[in-house]
């Protein structure tokens, strides 16, 4: 491994997951240089490849934005795996690999003698990662559940939303990406412990467990005296969006007079009701009201970086539209411009971490089955003749 | 959890010196303590880890104390502090002072990694940035957690989880279908964060393993955040689209939703998939007729009629327990969860089974339930909680047994306040 390489670029990954949280944790491994292997089911493939949203809103297979997100990077072959044929290649394949992940619900892998204790004989140095809602122990075990249903049961989404209505959840599919990190988590922890002892593991990712983890407040708080609420939302309104004015905590003792002398509201800064940090949390919707009239004429983006320059910790409520045009993100070229033969050129998000000032590897997602040849007939050995059986038999 | 596995320890000879503080750091050193690492956490008596709160905290500022009461040490039993700082050592070093300086650097050749989470030029200001400690050890791996990232316009502004959620889009999908963004109040981008830096760390650890090499690792929080948003990303790129609250809503799944059941503030999710899931529920709820309605027949029949499914759905959960929905739903093949409060999930009989929960006894907060892993690892195993540390509490071990100072030396530290155990303003 020399120091360009990616961390790694000397492993190879079997990505047998769908949806969310298996394919981002694959695609992790991949942006750090491995070389991941994405396997579909013939003709359907991945379940986002129906997700969406589309290029013009046009459904198409190869064109649906969850997909080409989650699975950038990768290599794609199909195979049916629900086959004995497809079953009995995929152990082959499993062999000769570094990690295999996996979302199937508890039990099924085993069903096709696909399990852990199936592949391990023959690669006792496999890391092997399943994801699922709620683990492969336990009286749950069998449920089911995506993004919203995991941030119930989690315990995350309770205190989250405006008092007197219902809980809300943190938008998008936040919670499924949080459990595809957590995977990435799991997964190098066994990486490691294979490189420095030799041996190789299963690793159980609970979406419930990993949502638990992430919930700060509602468990200690609980435990503690204090119940947390959902309470009056602390964002104000500006002239074109919303900001956070960050008055309270971490905030610097001498900044309540500047933003006081800022307003145009000299006479506040001696107020007993708002001139430490405690009392302005106290009386939060008070202030928030006071500073209103003044964020109410400014655009957003301005009153972050005014307001962050006298040292507060402000924030503005950035759409994916600010943010494309954020300078922060700009400088730092975190999106990256990536084409694909059949979604054509897009803006795609990028990896948030470096390694020695090394940006992690971005490319396009595979077209269904787009590697075939090169993984069957050029790395299994398989002759055209046994290929175009294995297609005929709908096994490939 | 089996012996086997407890004498397994993933991480059982590194040590980690961990400059970390409030939520996003932390979370990553108390996973990495749960795996078996020496985690030495650094703070002094003038600047506390702000978890540890006020060393004496007016009535209006108390945050979160067993039974509401601040006790004699504060900074000790403060809720935050406990839940996020356990399996960890704690010694205080002042790192505005030479000597507080010098030791530090010490400290850093006899550990395999740093984690930092302060304002992005704060170390290097002190002359302790990576430039300055790789030197003195090639082979020390420093991550650098940030808000905004290493390098950048807006590189030392300030924030907390909270304020990620806004300069990374994130609010900007969060909130009800009125499309008002609302803030999650749970510094979502913290915790989320510190589980996603220990794969970071590790696949750097791994390389050092193989060939001996060190790293700078630069982790923004807010472009983690942001690519929690990818597809919505693509829809803008696509299609000139900006994503916007919808609620619990899906743009496919019908109905999907949270839906009140008997008790105060008591709620069900339920997210129904497809026609399969839809049967299940008419099933489940006693009226499957529906399932053969063509009003309701496929999502966006559902979608129309929302109205209806909606309040056929609540008149069956308003009346029952939230676990008992979820588990008649989930028996029919029906994704559903019950939205359960702080109170319950220390009690949920699924994660009890699961061994998630440590009973932890702290010497000065007493009783309460420790989160712990979000995985499980067939062979490696996870140490049982360690109590979060006291202030300076392993000022000794760390100076003494790892840096060889006599007790006259660790005398004129504590003399000159580069050590101590009581914070600056607690007399």
């Amino acid at each position: 491994m020399t120091e360009q390489d990616g961390v790694l670029s000397d492993i190879t990954v079997l990505d047998l997951s769908e949806g969310v949280s298996g394919p981002l944790c694959a695609k992790l491994l991949a942006g750090m240089g491995a070389e991941v292997i994405k396997v579909e089911r013939p003709h359907v493939g991945d379940e986002s490849r129906n997700a969406g949203p589309f290029p013009n809103d046009d459904p198409h297979p190869e064109a649906s934005a969850a997909y080409l997100f989650l699975n950038m990077g990768k290599k794609g072959i199909t195979l049916d795996i629900e086959a004995d044929t497809g079953s009995s290649i995929l152990r082959r394949l499993a062999r000769d690999v570094d990690i295999l992940i996996e979302s199937h619900a508890p039990g099924v892998m085993e069903s096709r003698a696909l399990g852990y204790s199936d592949l391990e004989p023959n690669n006792p140095g496999l890391v092997y990662t399943s994801i699922t809602p709620f683990g492969q122990t336990g009286p749950y075990r069998d449920y089911k559940g995506g993004d919203l249903i995991i941030q119930a049961v989690g315990a995350l989404m309770h205190p989250i939303g405006l008092p007197n209505k219902e809980p809300i959840k943190v938008g998008g599919s936040a919670a499924l990406h949080s459990v595809g990190m957590s995977a990435f988590s799991g997964t190098m922890m066994a990486l490691y412990v294979r490189d420095v002892e030799g041996y190789g593991q299963h690793v159980d990712v609970s979406a419930m467990q990993t949502v638990t983890v992430t919930q700060i407040h509602a468990s200690i708080h609980h435990q503690f005296g204090r119940i947390p609420t959902r309470r009056e939302s602390t964002l104000v309104e500006a002239a074109d969006g919303w900001v956070n004015p960050g008055l309270e905590i971490g905030v610097q003792e001498d900044t309540w007079k500047k933003v006081c002398d800022l307003i145009g509201l000299p006479e506040l800064a001696d107020d007993q009701a708002f001139n430490t940090r405690e009392a302005r949390r106290t009386n939060q919707q008070d202030l928030l009201a006071i500073i209103g009239n003044w964020v109410a004429s400014q655009p957003k983006e301005q009153i972050y970086h005014t307001l962050q320059g006298l040292r507060t910790i402000a924030g503005y409520v950035a759409t994916v539209k600010d943010l494309r045009n954020s300078e922060q993100l700009q400088y730092r070229e975190f999106f990256k411009t990536i084409d694909h033969p059949v979604a054509g050129k897009a803006v795609y998000p990028g990896v948030p971490f470096s390694i020695d000032n090394n940006p992690m590897t971005q490319s396009r997602a595979p077209l269904l089955g787009e590697h075939n040849l090169e993984i069957y007939r050029d790395r299994l050995g398989y002759s055209g003749e046994e290929l175009g059986r294995l297609r005929s038999t709908g096994i490939v | 959890m089996n012996d086997l596995r407890m004498n397994n320890l993933a991480l059982k000879d590194l040590r980690i010196l961990d400059l970390t503080q409030v939520a996003v750091g932390p979370y990553t050193t108390f996973l990495l303590g749960f795996m078996g690492a020496e985690v030495i956490k650094v703070e002094s008596t003038s600047r506390m880890d702000i978890s540890r709160g006020q060393a004496r905290p007016t009535p209006q500022g108390y945050r979160v104390y067993p039974d509401n009461d601040p006790g004699e040490r504060p900074w000790n039993r403060a809720g935050h502090h406990i839940h996020r700082n356990p399996n960890k050592l704690s010694l205080t070093l002042d790192l505005s002072t030479e000597r507080g300086k010098e030791l530090l650097k010490k400290l850093a050749t006899l550990c395999d990694v740093l984690i930092e989470n302060f304002r992005a030029s704060v170390m290097d200001r002190l002359g302790l940035g990576y430039e300055v400690l790789s030197q003195i050890n090639p082979q020390l791996i420093y991550l650098k957690i940030s808000s905004q990232g290493a390098t950048g316009p807006e590189k030392d502004y300030g924030s907390l989880g909270s304020t990620l959620e806004q300069t990374a889009g994130l609010a900007s999908v969060t909130g009800y279908e009125d499309r008002k963004p609302l803030m999650t109040n749970e510094t979502y981008p913290d915790p989320v964060g510190g589980i996603f830096n220990v794969g970071v760390l590790l696949g750097t650890l791994r390389r050092r393993h193989k060939t001996g090499q060190g790293a700078f690792i630069d982790f923004s929080q807010r472009e983690m955040t942001a690519s929690m948003l990818g597809q919505e990303f693509l829809d803008f790129s696509f299609n000139a689209r900006v994503a916007e609250p919808m609620g619990n809503r899906h743009p496919i799944f019908e109905p999907q939703g949270v839906y009140p059941c008997q008790g105060d503030d008591m709620w069900v999710a339920i997210s129904v998939r497809s026609e399969e899931e839809w049967v299940g529920l008419c099933d489940a709820i006693g009226m499957p007729q529906l399932a053969r309605n063509p009003r309701f027949e496929t999502a966006l029949a559902r979608r129309r009629n929302r109205d209806e499914v909606e309040r056929f759905l609540t008149n069956w959960t308003r009346e029952q327990d939230h676990y008992d929905v979820m588990h008649t739903l989930q028996k029919n093949g029906v994704p559903a969860g019950a939205v359960l409060k702080g109170g319950e999930i220390i009690n949920d009989p699924h994660l009890e089974e699961r061994g998630f929960w440590d009973e932890v006894h702290h010497p000065e907060a007493g009783f309460y339930k420790q989160v712990t892993t979000p995985w499980e690892f067939s062979k490696s195993g996870r140490i049982q909680t360690t109590p979060a540390p006291n202030l300076g509490e392993h000022n000794e071990y760390v100076l003494s047994d790892l840096l060889g100072m006599t007790s006259q030396e660790l005398y004129e530290l504590e003399e000159k306040g580069v050590i101590g155990t009581f914070p600056i303003g607690a007399e």
